[in-house]
């Protein structure tokens, strides 16, 4: 039970680590982590309000649900059609419970898909969950830097943690 | 002795417990003075609570000299609570409770008023969240950060500063405008991108986050006993953060279930995205640009 965050936390730091290798900007992770809204194909609308996601994940069946709610969209970064896209497959990594390498497609500056290239896993458990962090993957993530906000909600970390949050980071920038 | 920590609270007219400033009887710890920033607001860190909570605060025309003394006031506020409700000090009296040592008639109001509020959560959620369900008894801490964060935020409104914003390990809580006066932009961070956000959110008055990512499987879903799985965030906004955080973990055990009962409360959104990549948010909860 006790390895499921670990799995995907672990996966999630080997992709990062991936799509930060195919980018070129030089402040790491924090400012090309996925398309940036600011990138050059952004779409010009809301993140949140415009075309449904075309990825279904795996056993989803929350969006099944009636009542008072509603399913919050995503937006699929669009290509332009004037670039190229090209293709590239990262180096396999070690995420604890197995191996992954992922296939990232990158048209212009974004990177317009996210495909497992090859996952070997411990066990049946294990891929079950790493496949199911990546049509996440393939949403819109919001970057730090282009967000302009002022702090950071997020499950509860400990005082040790801390040192290495984005809560931490906003902190420290407020002093230059 | 249990009441060394609370004694020294004082309590004012509206039973908001004020801190006495008076050194001699701080809780052991450093004091760093709160730092200037670039706009004019102070900005302070303070370890407290096994976590660190961020000030950020925008005095206006109460001063910055008015709110350094405002932020040291507020710290003395958590870390008196802390030391009244923590369960990882064996003296606590919330750990003398636990172990049956002291009734609740023995204790300070205030702890008769934390597990009111637990009631109340527990029943607003359907019995998601229940802090009576943990083992080693009752257990309200689950509540008491987010409600200790209440009081310290009511000292700085009451002081008349401009704006301000705390952060506890990820649950905030604020009020006013600061800077360019389009209130506080809160980002909620992506559970599997550890630099990512999934989203932003406009501060109405408290935003708490919950899962697993960051503690590991600590959610336990009251009914079975079993960590919970099946939620990998789940945000909730409202009016006060005492509840929306314990809502939060209501909404990180409890599925669509407890998804519907916060749906159904007045003044309280929520945000949830599934283990399996799936969002779903109420359609009050507002996201940004």
């Amino acid at each position: 039970m006790k390895r499921y965050p670990f799995v995907m936390g672990a996966t999630a730091a080997g992709l990062a680590g991936i799509l930060s290798f195919h980018s070129r900007g030089t402040t790491g992770l924090l400012a090309n982590s996925l398309p940036l809204k600011s990138g050059p194909s952004a779409p010009s609308n809301s993140s949140k309000t415009s075309t449904p996601s075309t990825t279904s994940p795996p056993s989803s069946n929350a969006n099944g649900s009636s009542g008072p709610t509603s399913t919050v969209p995503t937006t699929v970064p669009q290509s332009p059609t004037t670039t190229a896209a090209s293709s590239a497959t990262g180096v396999s990594e070690q995420y604890g419970y197995g191996t992954l390498s992922v296939r990232v497609t990158v048209t212009g500056s974004r990177i317009t898909d996210v495909k497992v290239a090859n996952l070997q896993t411990i066990d049946q458990y294990s891929q079950q969950l790493a496949v199911q962090v990546i049509p996440y993957l393939r949403h819109q993530v919001l970057s730090l830097q282009t967000a302009r906000i002022s702090g950071i909600s997020g499950a509860t970390y400990t005082s040790e943690a801390y040192a290495y949050s984005l809560q931490s980071a906003l902190d420290k920038l407020r002093f230059h | 002795m249990s009441n060394d920590a609370v004694g020294k609270v004082r309590w004012n007219v509206r039973g908001v417990p004020v801190a006495e400033a008076a050194s001699e009887q701080a809780v052991n710890r450093p004091t760093i003075p709160a730092t200037l920033g670039r706009a004019g607001d102070l900005v302070h860190a303070e370890p407290v609570m096994g976590t660190v909570v961020s000030f950020r605060v925008f005095p206006g025309r109460a001063g910055v000299d008015s709110a350094r003394a405002a932020i040291d006031v507020a710290c003395e506020v958590l870390h008196e609570v802390d030391a009244t409700f923590s369960i990882w000090k064996p003296d606590s009296p919330i750990s003398r409770l636990r172990r049956g040592e002291l009734l609740l008639t023995d204790m300070v109001p205030r702890v008769a008023e934390v597990l009111e509020l637990c009631r109340h959560a527990k029943a607003s959620s359907r019995g998601w969240f229940d802090p009576w369900a943990m083992p080693g008894g009752v257990d309200p801490t689950g509540l008491v950060k987010g409600w200790s964060l209440d009081i310290a935020l009511g000292t700085l409104r009451e002081a008349g500063f401009e704006a301000a914003l705390l952060n506890a390990g990820g649950d905030l809580v604020g009020f006013g405008n600061p800077g360019r006066g389009d209130g506080w932009r809160i980002g909620i961070r992506h559970p599997w991108l550890r630099d990512a956000l999934a989203g932003v959110v406009q501060l109405r008055s408290a935003v708490a986050t919950s899962g697993p990512y960051e503690r590991g499987a600590h959610l336990v879903d009251p009914r079975s006993g079993e960590p919970a799985q099946t939620v990998a965030s789940a945000t909730v906004t409202g009016p006060n953060l005492a509840t929306s955080d314990a809502l939060a973990t209501a909404l990180a055990v409890g599925g669509d279930d407890a998804f519907d009962a916060v749906a159904s409360l007045d003044g309280y959104e929520a945000y949830v995205i599934g283990a399996d990549g799936s969002e779903r948010a109420t359609p009050g909860m507002v996201f940004l640009d």
